[in-house]
């Protein structure tokens, strides 16, 4: 297979969509959330376990997937023994897999956290997009609202443009782009030598450039149907988005990938993606470019 | 023992009062013709200190502002305060997570605008002592010092520069922020490493055990104490007047910090530094909290400070043409190719790496403090002292149409 084509391989539309399958108690409705994800976007979807590959297990899965209405016919199973992680990236680079679908808990117990899950080390590592489903459901319900990082960066408008074709394909009406403001040594500097009125100018400033970025990138995207909402909040990158989107009962956060490989460090200084890692808010898609 | 009579206490608050009027009216006419702040502040100093009004009038001058006795030690204390409140709001905009996410053209860069100008420095003074004042025991310790002189930057003065240019949030002015935190960092830690090797008598104490107390106190701050204060943080924001209750609790832990670091043997800088950045990185903490913190630091307090510096010595006596322009010169030259040198590594253009290197150059307030620190401290001398406080108004001017000219 030519993985140089991952390279250049645009972030949506989703042709491949897999998931990993952990026969735990929530490995129907990931499943089932991942099947009708691929059967809205037309994609193919491919199941794949890291363990034994087993008859119990071929049998089990083959309940679960009858469960769902799908014979064998409608998705490939890859069984590969190895580490959960690398293994399951190596796999996704191989197929050329647009979409992975995890199911993840909201929040991890400290050591876990520090340690890195599965889910976790995948997102913070994956060469396409992660989507980490926190609350799975074997019935499917309806998506009511999308929000979308919308931060200053290269990544941003395939994440955005992403988010509106996935909001199409699963209907989705209310699409919130937000975009984080945090200078540091901004306050500081203010404090010191402006006037109130500066101060105002200033931070209106901000505020309308910030929109102008992200009215130029919505502009391109077909936001037909949908209500566009863009809205800018103060805070750390990360915490802020995530504290909004739970606040808002968001359905699903769009994100950017990381932009630079993530380690221990990173967890302890906590910053950007690692904030929304440590909780999640809702359902998590993190939009890996590939550009 | 030493009390403030009626007649002190007059002339403490008099004193007070004045000079944060006048020091209000200096730093908005010098707003006026684009001069720093602080330059308006450090200027009546000047003109209120022995260099200008001391001189003229001596006694009136002695009377309003006393040099020793019950008015003067509390106004010492008052601006010792400024000091450890000046760094715990430093300490509030160093964010470490900045350094980690700006990746390799930051690591280069933070490193070398600080490591290049450190060791020329320290190399200036090592190999051309002739042309700085010390006592022989104290070689090691000065020039120590004096590469960490050439090595700090300031955030906020360099922060204000990039908003003006409108950089702050490109690739250079994020590498900036970025070298400016770390510099700062490792400024102040190190700053204080070498104030604890000066023991009472000038003698080198333990280096292990204060590099051990450093390494304690700053980890366990940066680990264990951010998190608990971000945890009650929230606790605080609720149940506890506001904003208040975050402002006592701020300040609380501030001068906690500082007195534990202090009773450890090292500055009370360090405390309120490491503080500062324990209490700043909480993801609770509001915009508003912030802003009011800065608002009382650096209007009360930093001009009390500020003002105070040119009290200090006799600035025309002190100045020392030929030590001035060595100090400015050499703290432009390693400043600006350290931190070009470092840009240039880390990917940019060599028109970038310039700007970046004059960004950086910009020293304001953190150097007059550090210079401050060391004078108190009978580091340095007066010369030394004006020679850095020169040094640090130039640069602070000169950085912004510089990086322009490059940015352009």
């Amino acid at each position: 297979m030519d993985l140089s084509k991952l390279k250049k391989r645009p972030s949506y539309p989703f042709e491949t969509i897999a998931v990993a399958v952990s026969f735990s108690h929530r490995c129907l409705p990931v499943l089932a959330e991942a099947k009708r994800l691929s059967d809205v976007c037309s994609a193919t979807l491919l199941l794949i376990h890291i363990g034994e590959k087993t008859s119990e297990k071929e049998q089990h899965l083959d309940e679960l997937m009858n469960k769902l209405g799908m014979d064998d016919s409608h998705y490939r199973v890859i069984w590969m023994e190895g580490d959960p992680v690398d293994t399951i990236l190596k796999l996704c680079k191989l197929n050329m897999v647009d979409l992975l679908v995890l199911g993840a808990l909201e929040k991890e117990n400290v050591l876990k956290f520090y340690l890195g899950s599965i889910a976790r080390n995948i997102s913070r590592r994956a060469k396409c997009s992660v989507l980490l489903l926190t609350n799975p459901s074997e019935q499917a319900r309806k998506y009511k609202k999308i929000v979308v990082n919308g931060a200053e960066n290269p990544k941003t408008v395939h994440t955005i443009s992403t988010a509106f074709y996935l909001a199409k394909h699963i209907k989705v009406k209310d699409i919130t782009v937000v975009n984080e403001m945090d200078v540091p040594g901004l306050a500081m500097a203010i404090a010191d030598d402006s006037t109130a009125p500066e101060a105002k100018e200033i931070k209106k400033y901000l505020n309308e450039e910030m929109e102008e970025n992200i009215h130029s990138i919505i502009k391109k995207c077909d936001t037909s149907d949908i209500n566009v909402i863009n809205k800018n909040i103060k805070g750390k990158p990360g915490y802020a988005i995530s504290k909004y989107a739970k606040d808002r009962r968001a359905d699903l956060l769009v994100i950017n990938s990381p932009d630079t490989h993530l380690n221990l460090l990173d967890r302890i200084f906590t910053h950007d993606i690692e904030y929304i890692l440590a909780h999640l808010p809702c359902n998590l898609l993190i939009v890996h470019s590939r550009v | 023992m030493l009390k403030l009579v009626h007649n002190d206490m007059i002339v403490l608050l008099a004193s007070i009062g004045g000079i944060l009027i006048l020091a209000r009216i200096f730093a908005e006419l010098g707003k006026q013709i684009k001069m720093p702040i602080v330059m308006g502040e450090i200027l009546l100093g000047i003109i209120l200190g022995p260099t200008v009004f001391g001189s003229l009038c001596p006694d009136l001058s002695a009377s309003l502002f006393p040099n020793a006795g019950a008015a003067k030690i509390a106004m010492d204390g008052i601006t010792s305060l400024a000091v450890v409140m000046l760094l715990f709001v430093a300490g509030m905009e160093v964010q470490l997570q900045v350094m980690l996410k700006q990746g390799k053209t930051a690591i280069y860069t933070s490193f070398t605008s600080m490591i290049i100008p450190f060791m020329l420095g320290f190399a200036a003074v090592w190999f051309l002592p002739g042309f700085f004042t010390f006592t022989p025991d104290r070689k090691l310790v000065y020039a120590l010092f004096f590469g960490i002189a050439m090595a700090v930057s300031a955030l906020p003065v360099i922060t204000r520069i990039l908003m003006d240019l409108n950089l702050f949030k490109t690739k250079v002015g994020m590498v900036i922020i970025a070298a400016a935190i770390f510099d700062d960092l490792t400024g102040w830690i190190l700053f204080s490493f070498v104030l604890s090797l000066m023991g009472q008598a000038g003698e080198i104490t333990s280096i292990g055990f204060t590099i051990g107390m450093i390494l304690g106190f700053g980890l366990f701050m940066l680990i264990i104490g951010r998190y608990i204060i971000n945890q009650a943080l929230p606790w605080i924001q609720q149940k506890l007047s506001w904003p208040g209750g975050v402002l006592s609790i701020a300040f609380g832990l501030c001068f906690l910090g500082a007195a534990f670091t202090e009773y450890i043997g090292l500055h009370a800088i360090l405390g309120a530094f490491i503080v500062g950045i324990a209490f700043g990185d909480s993801v609770h903490l509001q915009e508003r909290e912030r802003e009011i913190i800065y608002q009382f630091v650096t209007n009360v307090f930093a001009p009390l400070f500020f003002v105070s510096i040119g009290f200090k010595v006799n600035f025309i006596e002190n100045f020392d043409l030929p030590l001035v322009l060595l100090v400015f010169f050499l703290a432009v030259g390693c400043k600006v190719f350290g931190a070009a040198l470092g840009g240039y590594m880390g990917g940019l253009t060599k028109r970038e790496s310039l700007a970046v290197g004059f960004g950086l150059n910009a020293r304001g307030a953190m150097e007059i403090i550090l210079g401050t620190l060391a004078l108190n401290a009978g580091l340095i001398d007066s010369k030394m002292f004006v020679a850095l406080v020169v040094m640090a108004l130039i640069t602070s001017m000169m950085s912004g149409p510089l990086m322009k000219r490059f940015i352009d």
